[in-house]
């Protein structure tokens, strides 16, 4: 797998972009909310569809930006330079399966039953 | 030379390599005196003539212009014929100087620049002008001229190339001396190969690997900006087709 150069810089200014607004919306809301923090406020939270796409957006935008980083980085190395094919591949691998997984953590959060119906 | 007479000892403390002899590069002192005017490049050739003859370093216009004396003094790229002893002595009165790294070294303060001249050939860095040459010059208008941003007073000493962190571990980047000159050719409205270009330097070992570390802007003696320069054909490498076709309806009116 090799993406061209032009489109992997385009993917990280893109995800750093990404990361600008929901790592600030994320440090805002998740670590210096008003009031006190606690995990029930965290759940009620996450129990919202739109702050669960907002966190599966971080998600992503960090995982972009940190693969295709990592990959522009390492490929730098002129002896790595014939496997960019393989770590191109693997960069996407690494991608998929570490946005499955959190994707799969952030849908996981849920009201308890005989809360539900408290939300407006 | 000019001076006011006053002297002090210094201690030049000099990356010493001989691939005859040495196994790995070894670090001599040679203590001299010198006046407030003398320059790194003055001392080098003191000691050549003094106090030892084997020194071996590049040199050649003494102004500034020529880029043979780029050399790095106390961990910085720069040119040793304008940069006087005195700028450049730490607290024990003493100056460092070794060649210029991330190259090979053939003597002292020789390096191999094989590599530096390879990158600046493959961008082509001369300009292919229109088959019909009109009969009277070319016009560029003056903010044509503003955008090359002086690139064509670079001297190719190699001072930024040599402290391009990429070039240190990847010797088919570009480099930031061949791309400086790369985009004087782009935004040359004269050029006719901007496409060419545009895909040469947009390619595995191009615009696209520079990190924004702005080694090469601090390296440059002649205080250009190779950086601004890869970002500005980073821009262009991505809006390609329109800017050759842009290119070509200015070529009209030249």
């Amino acid at each position: 797998m090799q993406i061209s150069h032009t489109r992997i810089f385009q993917l990280q200014r893109l995800s750093a972009i990404g990361l600008v607004i929901f790592l600030t919306t994320h440090m805002v809301v998740a670590h210096y909310p008003p009031g006190h923090l606690d995990f029930s406020r965290v759940i009620e939270r996450m129990a919202y569809p739109l702050w669960k796409g907002i966190d599966i957006l971080l998600l992503a935008s960090a995982l972009v930006h940190a693969v295709t980083g990592m990959y522009m980085v390492i490929t730098d190395v002129e002896k790595v330079g014939r496997y960019r094919q393989v770590l191109g591949w693997a960069s996407i691998i690494l991608f998929t399966v570490a946005f499955i997984y959190g994707t799969i953590t952030i849908l996981a959060f849920r009201l308890p039953a005989e809360t539900v119906n408290l939300i407006p | 030379m000019a001076t006011n007479g006053t002297t002090r000892t210094v201690t030049i403390r000099l990356q010493r390599f001989n691939p005859d002899v040495d196994k790995k590069p070894v670090m001599k002192e040679y203590t001299l005196e010198i006046t407030s005017d003398t320059t790194i490049l003055d001392a080098l050739e003191q000691i050549k003539a003094t106090q030892d003859g084997s020194l071996t370093f590049r040199r050649s216009c003494r102004h500034a212009i020529c880029g043979s004396c780029a050399m790095n003094v106390n961990g910085r790229n720069t040119l040793v014929c304008n940069q006087r002893v005195n700028a450049h002595l730490d607290r024990k009165g003493a100056v460092t100087v070794r060649p210029l790294p991330y190259l090979p070294i053939i003597k002292d303060m020789v390096v191999d620049r094989t590599s530096f001249w390879e990158q600046y050939q493959r961008v082509k860095p001369w300009l292919v002008p229109p088959d019909d040459v009109p009969e009277k010059e070319f016009r560029m208008t003056p903010e044509e001229v503003a955008a090359l941003n002086d690139a064509e007073k670079c001297i190719m000493c190699g001072a930024c190339y040599s402290a391009c962190t990429v070039t240190a571990v990847n010797k088919r980047y570009i480099g930031p001396h061949a791309l400086l000159k790369a985009s004087l050719r782009v935004l040359d409205p004269r050029d006719t190969i901007t496409n060419e270009r545009l895909i040469e330097i947009s390619g595995n070992d191009g615009v696209f690997r520079c990190h924004t570390i702005f080694n090469c802007i601090d390296a440059c003696p002649k205080k250009l900006n190779p950086t601004q320069a890869i970002e500005t054909l980073r821009k262009l490498a991505q809006k390609r087709e329109a800017f050759v076709a842009a290119r070509k309806e200015r070529q009209k009116s030249l």
